[in-house]
């Protein structure tokens, strides 16, 4: 221990160092700010030099432009058409109240409107603008500036108003805009701007960021009467990038068309070797415009309450039962985990017992001795509660969720659903409860809890037909980029070509559930067929018989060629009845306009701008 | 624990200890004070009421507080510096619970009649702490790992508090005051260095953590010009009335960008634009003169301080000063984002002068105890 009276000489010292050289930081310190200031006061004074005594500088904020949404040929599917506004800036309009009222003995102003602006003027910052009348003829805006001088702090612009083309064909896939709801402080800046549009559904919402822009700034001078002497100083807003879709607008029209025939579904037509979606739809539809241009609280209500629910996007946000359609992943996760032999008969009687309950094939006198082949082609279910028993339910989850279910993708398109796909920690967590052996039947033939919206077909269809772990997109990269190549997907050949030859046997083997999707003239279709029940009576009388609310979901999955796969194609037709008989013409249909506009099946190549 | 520590403290009478206040300091703080009511005075549009007066007031209540800290004993510091610490902190910690929300953050404590800031507090008791331990620790244990960390932690425990309420300048002033204190002190200039390199790897790695809404509003932070009608409104603001002022200012009472309410807080936060737009640049030099002047003078204090405890007082007040003083008209000018600080002795507000003064007060005492003989050995941990 030691004892040391009084203070250390070397501390002493080098305390003083430290402090000369801390003061020099110090120094250094006062040193730029006193640069800063000669800079602003100074060098860069007389920008900010008012040219009178009274003058003073104003900041107002410029919208940028949005991008452009166009379908995969340029064909312009949302831009922008001119308007005029008038706006009003109340730090310049001193009495906001007498200059309404001188304005509206100009242009049509009602009372009310004019206490709302008064309202708005006094809560918010003084310098941002008010849109006061949007919609103007030329000749009103003529006039108002003719008028300009007794009306300080009006000023008129041109506004950029969304517009939509072939709304009625693309509307779920565009989406629309509409106004801030409330703009949170650190939010981008343009978003307090009056006026501004963003999107609210589609890709409009979905690609909004590079839609929206980046607004520009001015700066000018005025005088004690708010009327502008020069502009000091512009920063030019940036335009949004344009949007290019992977849609071929001609050929979503023809889906479209088709679709209507039915009452209510959605159908995905998909390029399998690049994920490209061609063609989108989702029955009954809307057009964009009637909510853009400003909507009516009427028929926005008509819409929102319209009794089928037009507004939704049925592809990506409708979750059905996938029901058979759903077996080619039960099949694979049995042949991947060994449990099943690609030539092993199990008998169907048809019913099917498990711990003394019974299960029941569609087939009520049974389907016999089946293979692989001969139970996808009749789609015979005994078969499949049988090596769905044996495989477990832990791996037809984990190769649904491989082929794409219970996920969304990054395509673009906002709010999609993720349907679902059970497994015992999913019930567990859900309702408390343990896994039933009989839930892994019914998930096995793509009922009881399994939801997958159309989209999510159209991926697991790509993704059997390609071996590869396709990715869905909307919306196409810049010109240049490769297309994207997908990996493969961690399944053997033999398996794949043995569910492949199942879905090519469904179309145009005798017995197959599905020859509706067989074609007049062209390459074989392979799919499958799916009928999802919406409630059990449906199984004991004819579908013609019940109610359309009480009919089944009518699904089918296809891709084509069979040989070679160019394009998958799904429909679902709410309470359509079977799937062979309703959703599989559909899905014909739709397919021989696929192909037929498929480039790389003309003999020239390059790409038909129109159709 | 006998107070002996104070070994050779010879009694001096208040008379003695008058004499040896540096009053030079005192003098420059008025004056700096005078500018402080002019402005307040102009802002209002030509009255007293409602704050040049009282910040007069103020001032010269301070100053009185001021002569009575320098006056009381040294030990009385010395004896309560880890105590008011400890307080502080306490105080500091309970404000997210305890505290009253003001203008989106909680930073002040209800103590019935009045409302405690403790941030306050602990701008005076960081240094305090500071220069007790540096004042107890050996010099050659200064520059150990452990006896580095510990005032290191002392020091970040605080700087996260305000940061969370949130209060980024205070924040930003306890980690410059410590940091360099620590400087002062004598931790190896090593121990900076790598920490600053440390900073500079570690910035695009908790860059890339980032959400996208924090990166847009840290980007808007540092770059209000892309929000000139929101972050960026008042510096925007701020500089057009800066520049509009020009060389030589508009003069006494004619600044018209400031006056006609295009600057808010102009009595509080932004009043050197008010000054620097009405005085021009010759005024606002003149200003930032007064304020390194008073800087030179408090730390030459330094100089002739016999004691660690002493020089580290001293300087802790200086660095108070200065980076207030900093920060503020950096921010006005536009160099760094807003973060709200005042501008020490002219800005209105009657916590942020007593803090100042209450820590010139304290600088005062130990100049004037210059020659006072600390034991080190005796002070034990308490």
């Amino acid at each position: 221990m030691f004892i040391r009276h009084g203070d250390d000489p070397r501390q002493r010292a080098d305390f003083s160092r430290r402090a000369f050289l801390l003061g020099a930081g110090q120094a250094a310190a006062f040193g730029v700010l006193g640069t800063r200031l000669f800079q602003l006061q100074v060098t860069e004074a007389t920008r900010y030099a008012p040219l009178a005594e009274v003058n003073r500088i104003s900041i107002q904020l410029l919208a940028p432009a949005r991008g452009h949404i166009t379908d995969r040929f340029g064909e312009l599917l949302a831009g922008n058409i001119e308007s005029y506004r008038a706006m009003l800036v109340p730090s310049l309009a001193r009495d906001v109240p007498e200059v309404l009222a001188r304005l509206a003995r100009i242009v049509p102003l009602p009372a009310d409107e004019q206490e709302r602006i008064v309202a708005r003027a006094r809560r918010q910052t003084p310098n941002l603008p008010i849109v006061v009348l949007g919609d103007l003829a030329w000749e009103q805006v003529a006039e108002i500036n003719l008028l300009a001088p007794q009306l300080p702090g009006i000023q008129t612009e041109v506004a950029g108003r969304r517009q939509y083309f072939r709304g009625h064909a693309v509307g779920h896939i565009v989406g629309y805009v509409g106004a801030v709801e409330r703009a949170a402080m650190d939010d981008d800046p343009v978003l307090r701007l009056p006026g501004l549009r963003i999107g609210k559904a589609g890709v409009e919402l979905g690609m909004e960021d590079v839609l929206r822009g980046k607004s520009g700034t001015v700066k000018y001078e005025v005088d004690a009467r708010g009327r502008i002497i020069r502009n000091l100083e512009q920063n030019e807003p940036q335009r949004g990038s344009d949007v290019v879709l992977t849609i071929d607008t001609v050929l979503q029209e023809k889906v479209i068309a088709r679709l209507k025939r039915e009452r209510q579904g959605a159908a995905v037509a998909m390029d399998v070797a690049t994920g490209e979606v061609v063609a989108m739809a989702s029955m009954p539809t809307f057009d964009p415009s009637e909510i853009a241009g400003g909507v009516t609280q009427d028929a926005w209500q008509r819409l929102q309450n319209a009794a089928h629910d037009p507004m939704l996007n049925r592809a990506v946000r409708g979750q059905y039962p996938p029901g058979s359609t759903f077996k080619m992943v039960t099949a694979l996760a049995a042949l991947e985990t060994d449990t099943v032999g690609l030539n092993e008969r199990i008998e169907c009687t048809g019913s099917y017992d498990l711990a003394g309950q019974s299960f029941r094939c569609w087939k009520r006198n049974g389907h016999g001795a089946c293979d692989m082949h001969r139970a996808l082609r009749e789609s015979c279910d005994c078969y499949f509660y049988e090596i769905a028993r044996r495989s477990g339910i832990d791996a037809i989850a984990t190769m649904a969720r491989r082929l794409g279910f219970a996920q969304t993708f990054q395509t673009g398109l906002s709010l999609q659903k993720s349907g679902l796909i059970p497994d015992p920690d999913w019930k567990l967590g859900r309702f408390g409860r343990s896994w039933l052996g009989g839930e892994t039947l019914l998930a096995a033939i793509g009922q009881g809890y399994v939801l997958a919206t159309p989209l999510q077909l159209a991926v697991m269809t790509a993704r059997i037909a390609t071996g590869r772990a396709v990715v869905p997109s909307l919306v196409r990269s810049g010109a240049g980029t490769p297309p994207p190549v997908f990996d493969p997907l961690s399944t053997r050949l033999a398996s794949l070509d043995a569910v492949r030859r199942g879905m090519i046997a469904v179309v145009n083997e005798d017995g197959g559930t599905g020859h509706n999707a067989q074609l007049d003239e062209g390459p074989q279709v392979a799919g499958k067929t799916g009928t999802s029940q919406i409630n059990r009576a449906s199984t004991d009388r004819r579908q013609a018989d019940l109610d359309w609310e009480e009919r089944d979901h009518a699904l089918f999955v296809g891709y084509a060629p069979a040989t070679r796969p160019r394009y998958a194609v799904v429909a679902v037709i709410e309470h359509g009845g079977g799937g062979g008989a309703t959703a599989a013409p559909v899905v014909r249909d739709i397919m021989k306009e696929v192909l037929a506009r498929d480039p790389s099946a003309r003999p020239s190549h390059p790409i038909a701008r129109t159709g | 624990m006998h107070l002996s520590y104070l070994a050779g403290a010879e009694p001096r009478s208040i008379a003695e200890k008058l004499l040896r206040i540096n009053w030079a300091a005192l003098a420059l703080a008025a004056l700096i004070a005078v500018i402080g009511v002019a402005s307040l005075y102009s802002v209002a549009g030509g009255t007293f009421s409602p704050w040049a007066e009282r910040h007069a007031v103020r001032f010269v209540a301070c100053t009185a507080m001021v002569l009575v800290v320098a006056m009381l004993p040294l030990r009385l510091w010395l004896g309560i510096a880890y105590p008011a610490y400890f307080l502080a902190l306490g105080l500091l910690a309970l404000v997210p619970f305890a505290g009253v929300e003001a203008m989106g953050a909680r930073r002040w404590l209800d103590a019935g009649a009045a409302t405690i800031q403790p941030s306050e507090l602990m701008k005076v008791a960081l240094g305090l702490m500071l220069a007790r331990y540096y004042q107890w620790l050996p010099p050659e244990r200064i520059s150990r790992p452990l006896w580095v960390a510990l005032p290191l932690l002392a020091i970040a425990v605080p700087v996260a508090l305000t940061l969370k309420q949130p209060d980024l300048g205070t924040a930003a002033l306890f980690a410059i005051v410590g940091l360099a204190l620590m400087f002062l002190a004598g931790v190896s200039a090593y121990y900076f260095l790598a920490g600053g390199a440390l900073a500079v790897v570690a910035m695009p790695i908790v860059w890339n953590n980032l959400h996208g809404y924090q990166r847009r509003r840290i980007e808007i932070f540092l770059d209000p010009d892309q929000d000139p009608l929101g972050a960026g409104y008042h510096i925007a603001q701020s500089k057009i009335a800066l520049g509009s002022g020009g060389a030589s200012g508009k003069g006494f009472m004619q600044g018209t960008q400031s006056q006609l309410d295009f600057l808010p807080e102009k009595h509080t936060d932004f009043i050197f634009t008010m000054f620097a737009e009405e005085w021009g640049f010759v005024g606002g030099a003149v200003l930032l003169a007064l304020y390194a002047a008073l800087l030179v003078t408090i730390f030459r204090l330094t100089l002739t301080c016999g004691h660690q405890f002493g020089r580290i007082v001293i300087a802790s007040a200086g660095l108070v000063l200065f980076t207030y003083c900093f920060i503020n008209v950096a921010m006005v000018t536009g160099l760094i984002p807003v973060v709200g600080v005042p501008l020490p002795l002219v800005s209105y507000g009657g916590t942020a002068m007593a803090t100042m003064m209450f820590a010139l007060g304290l600088a005062l005492c130990a100049h004037v105890n210059r020659t006072e003989n600390i034991r080190r050995v005796d002070m034990g941990w308490v």
